[in-house]
């Protein structure tokens, strides 16, 4: 990994950052003459034009929606520069920062979760498959990934919510909305936070374990073939140290490459997941904010998840050339 | 009259090679399933009004609301509204197939247009189009989509061009990454010689050679935009007006199908999504393993359309978009194939590559300037 490649790519990364602001800047202002219009409170009898201008005004500079639009562009770059991305327009005063800041560790507890279920769980599976192949396991997993692939996750989540919420009472159906006001580090509101996000994450869970078994299973598959296999068979080693040492130790870099991709959709993951289950976290905020016309606040939203993207692919892209040293990261050799 | 005649030609060509097409899938096992359930779920769509019991649309038809199913509303009535859920469900085929097909024919257009101008043309066209690949590629596209209906509406004309517009990057990249490989081949090298234009080539030669790709993804797109459009209506961002799956899902949520224990409302859309994904993918599967005999049967399924439960959409175009890169990659890596054997996903993918573009000879591999640089778009969006 060459430092001038580091530094052309966190360039390009901090570029298409100022595109992808500008895009979310001007996009609801898009057929908008006057985005303050809405905040205009009804005229008075008896005030004069210079007055109610006066007022327009203020409100204009409580929301930031003075001077030309270009000038609010400046002002708002100027602002993200120093963290800042705006008020609400629900809540009015809050900076959009503080309420994202509320909602992120929640989206985290489900979609971190949910991602560490599925990579660990299935690679298990994966392996477990690959090592069965042809045989009953290696078809469930095949079906499996046909029927998860081509449903829904939102539906998974109905029907889990039906069954083990509704029918069954095993797990809470709607989060409990007091396990967020009232959590301390204790350890009963942890437990509570684990019984409540146990759907959630299942439901999520379901599609993401199938499809790292399945390529887990594909690319175990494709190195058991190389030759070093076959001299760790010759050589009398059993089945399960071929497999646990040396096939899925090289079969690894496709899952990586997966679990970046995976990573980088972390906090957008969840929307309707989050939805269904009445969980407290950024797709919630997103969907309120976007019921709400709170454009301030998507946006903010939007600027972030993309920021996190942005930086989730750089670090697996670094992380996979350190990982696999023949990768030379555009840089020929 | 030349363009006339050309046109005609056209046409011709593309009856054909369509005639060819189906025969072919309808040979392959999984594709003709795949076909059989997209013509039945077809009569359903356009036959709609003859075969519902109940018009949904028809105020006057409503019956009590959450009926249990009986012979007279085979699956009951809906809880919010009353209306009969099988009609409801028929009907429902109509806004699930055209959205998907509609938008996924869009961005095969819109797709492969860029992907070739982009292939092809190179230089500043090349770079502007895969940066705005890069910052669509950024923004998570379900936020997108919803931010972009907020601001001009929910009818069916602005949802499929949302889908459109965010939804051709993948589609353009693996497009762009088969065409640096055609455009070294003799026979375009040729027409370059003989002095035939830049948009003869690529509309003669460039595209006919990207056409099966472009079937295929249509296929695996519509499959994706039809669920991310059940999403859509399940959050109530659809359009109002229409009868769709996801709305009849949100609709029995709301209206407590939960509480009272009528799964059928709930399990009988979720088929219809089920109906229509499944039957899309297998075609789209179904036309890769034609073009790509040597692909091992079966473990195509996750690779081209990894995860689309969790993310809808942007799985969809990031795994398409995985795919190209490893088609990039292999292009970029003429000389040295066996090191992205290693980091692609077995060697199998890369075979599409080599059967798409028969006409293209192997030693041919792309100027060195040209593929160093397609190598670093490759590490780049990883």
């Amino acid at each position: 990994m060459k430092a001038s490649y580091v530094i052309k790519r966190i360039l390009l990364t901090i570029l298409i950052f100022f595109i992808v602001v500008t895009l979310c800047f001007f996009i609801p202002r898009i057929g908008v003459t006057d985005p303050a219009e809405r905040f205009y409170p009804a005229r008075s009898a008896g005030m004069s034009d210079a007055e109610y201008e006066y007022v327009k005004e203020q409100i204009r500079i409580e929301y930031g929606l003075n001077g030309s639009t270009f000038q609010q562009y400046l002002n708002y770059m100027g602002d993200l520069f120093k963290g800042d991305l705006g008020n609400s327009y629900q809540t009015g005063k809050p900076a959009v920062i503080d309420e994202i800041a509320e909602c992120l560790p929640w989206t985290l507890v489900l979609s971190v979760s949910n991602l560490l279920i599925s990579l660990i769980i299935g690679i298990l599976i994966g392996t477990m498959a690959a090592w069965k192949r042809g045989r009953w396991q290696d078809r469930a997993l095949l079906n499996a990934s046909t029927i998860t692939t081509a449903l829904p996750a939102f539906f998974i989540a109905l029907i889990l919510s039906f069954y083990l919420g509704f029918e069954w009472e095993i797990f809470p159906a709607y989060t409990d909305q007091n396990m967020v006001s009232g959590f301390d580090w204790s350890w009963g509101a942890i437990s509570t936070v684990l019984y409540n996000a146990a759907l959630p994450i299942f439901a999520m869970a379901i599609g993401g374990i199938v499809s790292y078994g399945q390529s887990t299973r594909n690319s175990v598959i494709a190195v058991s073939g190389d030759d070093f296999i076959l001299t760790a068979k010759a050589k009398g080693l059993s089945n399960r140290k071929v497999i646990y040492g040396h096939t899925l130790r090289n079969a690894m870099l496709p899952i990586v490459t997966q679990f970046g991709m995976n990573v980088s959709g972390l906090i957008g993951g969840s929307v309707v997941i989050e939805q269904i289950f009445n969980w407290n976290g950024m797709g919630t905020l997103f969907l309120t904010a976007n019921s709400n016309n709170d454009y301030p606040l998507m946006m903010g939203i939007m600027i972030f998840m993309s920021a996190f993207a942005l930086v989730a692919n750089l670090l697996t892209d670094f992380v996979y050339s350190l990982l696999d040293p023949r990768v030379t990261l555009g840089e020929r050799r | 009259m030349k363009t006339l005649k050309n046109i005609g030609l056209f046409c011709k060509r593309f009856l054909f090679g369509v005639g060819g097409f189906f025969k072919k899938l309808w040979k392959h096992k999984q594709g003709r399933v795949g076909l059989i359930i997209v013509a039945f779920l077809a009569v359903l769509a356009i036959f709609a009004p003859v075969i519902a019991p109940y018009d949904p649309y028809d105020v006057t038809q409503r019956a009590e609301k959450g009926l249990t199913p009986s012979w007279e509303h085979l699956l009951g009535t809906s809880i919010t509204t009353g209306q009969d859920i099988f009609s409801m469900l028929i009907y429902g085929t109509r806004s699930s197939l055209s959205i998907g097909l509609i938008t996924g024919i869009v961005i095969a257009v819109l797709g492969s247009l860029l992907g070739v101008a982009a292939g092809y043309l190179g230089g500043w066209v090349d770079t502007l189009i895969m940066r705005v690949v890069d910052v669509l590629l950024v923004i998570p596209t379900l936020p997108l989509v919803i931010v972009m209906t907020n601001v001009l509406g929910t009818s069916y004309a602005v949802i499929v061009l949302v889908f459109a517009a965010f939804g051709w990057t993948g589609l353009a990249r693996v497009i762009r990454s088969q065409v640096m490989l055609i455009k070294n081949a003799n026979y375009v090298k040729a027409a370059e010689l003989s002095g035939a234009s830049k948009w003869y080539i690529m509309w003669r030669h460039i595209l006919p050679a990207v056409s099966n790709l472009l079937i295929m993804s249509t296929a695996l797109t519509s499959a994706g935009i039809m669920v991310a459009e059940a999403g859509l209506s399940f959050l109530g961002l659809g359009n109002p007006t229409a009868i769709s799956w996801g709305k009849m899902l949100a609709d029995a949520q709301s209206g407590g199908a939960m509480l009272f224990g009528h799964w059928w409302s709930i399990l009988a859309p979720g088929v219809g999504i089920f109906l229509s994904v499944y039957s899309f993918m297998r075609i789209g599967l179904a036309i890769e393993e034609i073009l790509n005999p040597r692909m091992r049967k079966g473990s195509s399924m996750i690779k081209v359309f990894k995860h689309l439960n969790n993310t809808y959409l942007d799985e969809v175009f990031s795994s398409m978009d995985e795919q190209s890169k490893l088609k990039g990659e292999y292009a970029g890596n003429a000389a040295a194939p066996d090191t992205d054997t290693q980091r692609a996903e077995g060697a199998s993918e890369l075979v599409v590559a080599e059967t798409v573009v028969e006409g293209a000879p192997a030693e041919v591999s792309p100027p060195a300037r040209k593929s160093g640089k397609k190598k670093k778009d490759a590490g780049e969006n990883r």
